[in-house]
């Protein structure tokens, strides 16, 4: 599965692991991995996230626009260069990038 | 059993071969010393009754001929003797003879002596038996370990224990170490050194080396956090390892610009840090339990992050080194570890090993010994002859031209990582094939997107429209019956530079280049552009917003 999410056993954490690419290929698979999440802070784990490119970029920002500013999503465990792709993008400004 | 009788003496043959073949023994007969040992190698007896003097060659040189040809293994010569004299009876035993006999012969004596000889002999045939049987199977063992030496060696080889930033000692007290360092570099520029010290010694302590090696290894390549890796090692520890084994270890990462170390230790005696001059600064503790102990939930993986200073120096070591005996059975301890650490001693490492050597006077290790230093200071890893620097007096100029129909638009694994690769394969690309990988697929989506199929990006802007827009997509694909997409690749050097010049024309109908839309924070779209523009030194649209052209400078 390219895209795995992990509710911690407290409840309170969702872990979204993307392996291979990210890109529109699993635009839908994506939004649901997090659809009706309600009241938990969002971990997207990217060890294994070889490459995203621009439409990847979109499908976060629209995972931002869905959940609200208040609602925290960390991204963690980016390589050199997925992370100069958020950086270029300022999405430090919208996410939690570790 | 099987005798040989010799005798020159035809009646002293006949009378003795129909005592033992009374008794049931098979007998073969020789006149004299030589024909005894000719007999002897052609029809092996299992015991032999020798006379003394004999014409040609007598009972003396006849028996060191057999013994010499018998090589160790054993076949009793019981001496016949007429000979009484005390002289005489100890030749026959010191020449290799087992035992004598005085003539007359008496038959139960004979019988008594043939019995005993033969326990002797079964005695003597079950000891080389077993000797064989452990000579074999300590050849064996040496084979096994040789076979596991290399497997480990081929395993850690992908570790660099010796680099500008880094400096080791290893002594394992056996063949296999239960002590296991790996030093390598992280995608990001920086450095992991890790160091465990598995439960026990030898060969089952060292097992535990190769899936710790991997995991870490494996950890290391994709650029995990020092965290993360801890938590890898310990879930493959505690998958792999038996309950009762476990491993104390320090994971340590030294950023690129060697400012900054993130330290996670479980179980290990204080980490050492101190300035450039060997001067201890502090002591870092362990704070958590050692890998393969706690479950992955239980797992806790907050690290320590210490800001150094240039030349600052970071000390790792294994129990080893404070628990190292002396003659007396005195410990090293603790103390006279930090005496080397007063800033006196400009070099800590070598007069630590040397200290530990003196005062354990060679005797038997009697655990792994490992030591690292690490220095603080911008990482230079040390990787010599690596294929991916491109060589500028070796590199030619080339041009690859890829013409995509309607059809291979639609095959369902897109064109760009073939092409990717194709032109990571020239020499030098290697190392920034990700980065090409980006712009191509964002060139190649703008281009089949908006120019071949048509789409608009204003639909991207609410997240319904987001979906609707990759549902298009798909549809307008496949409908697709006509159209080309030109992609033209061509590398050059200039100066101390290379370039790539990307180069993508579309059948389409192009788009208002002017009027392009910047991406705002807020936009979930339009970003591919501004990726593009911010890794490529120049990006130009032309021929109506059909053809783009951008060029990726390779710096060496």
């Amino acid at each position: 599965m390219p895209v795995e999410s992990t509710l911690s056993s407290d409840g309170k954490t969702l872990t979204i692991g993307i392996s291979g690419r990210f890109d529109f290929e699993i635009v839908q698979e994506f939004r649901a991995s997090y659809g009706d999440q309600k009241d938990v802070s969002f971990i997207i784990d990217m060890r294994a996230t070889e490459h995203m490119d621009s439409s990847a970029l979109g499908m976060l920002l629209n995972m931002r626009k869905s959940l609200g500013d208040n609602t925290k999503i960390a991204i963690i465990n980016c390589r050199p260069q997925i992370k100069k792709i958020l950086t270029i993008s300022r999405f430090d400004k919208k996410f939690d990038i570790e | 059993m099987k005798i040989l009788v010799v005798d020159d003496t035809e009646a002293n043959r006949k009378l003795l071969a129909w005592m033992l073949e009374d008794d049931g023994h098979e007998v073969v007969e020789a006149t004299n010393g030589e024909e005894a040992v000719e007999l002897f190698k052609s029809a092996t007896p299992d015991l032999v009754l020798m006379d003394v003097m004999m014409p040609i060659m007598d009972g003396f040189e006849a028996t060191q001929a057999i013994k010499e040809h018998l090589r160790g293994t054993h076949v009793p010569i019981i001496f016949l003797t007429a000979l009484s004299d005390d002289a005489s009876l100890t030749k026959c035993l010191s020449i290799g003879g087992d035992d004598f006999l005085s003539k007359p012969i008496n038959e139960q004596v004979l019988q008594a002596k043939i019995k005993a000889h033969s326990r002797i002999k079964d005695l003597n045939e079950q000891l080389n038996r077993q000797n064989k049987e452990l000579t074999r199977l300590h050849q064996f063992t040496l084979r096994e370990h040789e076979i596991a030496k290399n497997v480990f060696e081929n395993a850690l080889a992908a570790s660099i224990l010796d680099s500008k930033n880094t400096r080791h000692y290893i002594s394992p007290a056996a063949t296999f170490n239960g002590d296991l360092l790996l030093v390598t570099i992280s995608p990001s520029g920086g450095l992991y050194a890790l160091m465990a010290d598995f439960t026990g010694h030898g060969l089952p302590a060292a097992i535990g080396a190769l899936p710790v090696s991997q995991a870490f290894l494996d950890a290391a390549q994709q650029g995990a956090s020092v965290s993360s890796i801890a938590r890898e090692v310990n879930r493959t520890l505690e998958k792999f390892l038996p309950d009762d084994m476990f491993a104390a270890a320090a994971i340590a990462e030294l950023n690129a610009e060697g400012n900054r170390l993130t330290l996670w230790m479980g179980g290990m005696p204080d980490a050492l840090h101190t300035d450039a001059s060997g001067a201890l600064k502090q002591k870092i503790p362990s704070t958590h339990m050692p890998l393969g102990i706690l479950e992955d939930d239980e797992f806790e993986r907050e690290a320590n992050i210490i800001e150094v200073a240039d030349g600052d120096r970071l000390y790792l070591y294994t129990d080893g080194i404070p628990e190292s005996l002396n003659s007396e059975g005195e410990m090293y301890g603790e103390n006279r570890m930090l005496d080397h650490f007063d800033g006196a001693s400009s070099d800590p490492l070598t007069s630590l090993i040397e200290s530990v050597n003196r005062f354990t006077g060679h005797k038997d290790q009697n655990d792994d010994i490992t030591l690292l230093e690490l220095i603080c200071k911008p990482v230079e890893a040390a990787v010599s002859g690596d294929a991916s620097v491109l060589n500028l007096e070796l590199a030619l100029p080339w041009t690859l031209h890829m013409t995509l129909t309607a059809e291979e638009m639609k095959k369902p694994t897109s064109p760009v990582a073939q092409l990717v690769d194709m032109i990571s394969s020239a020499p030098g690309i290697e190392s920034h094939k990700d980065y090409l990988h980006t712009i191509l697929a964002e060139l190649y989506s703008n281009a089949l997107e908006h120019g071949i199929l048509g789409l608009r990006s204003d639909l991207k802007k609410t997240e319904d429209g987001y979906l609707e827009y990759y549902q298009q997509r798909e549809e307008k694909l496949q409908q697709l019956s006509c159209g080309t997409l030109d992609i033209t690749v061509s590398f050059r050097v200039e100066g101390r530079k290379g370039y790539l010049s990307l180069q993508l024309d579309d059948s389409g109908c192009g788009f208002d280049v002017a009027h392009r839309n910047h991406s705002t924070d807020e936009d979930s779209f339009g970003r591919g552009i501004d990726l593009i523009e911010t890794l490529c030194d120049r990006v130009s649209y032309s021929e109506g917003g059909t053809r783009v052209e951008a060029e990726y400078t390779i710096h060496t």
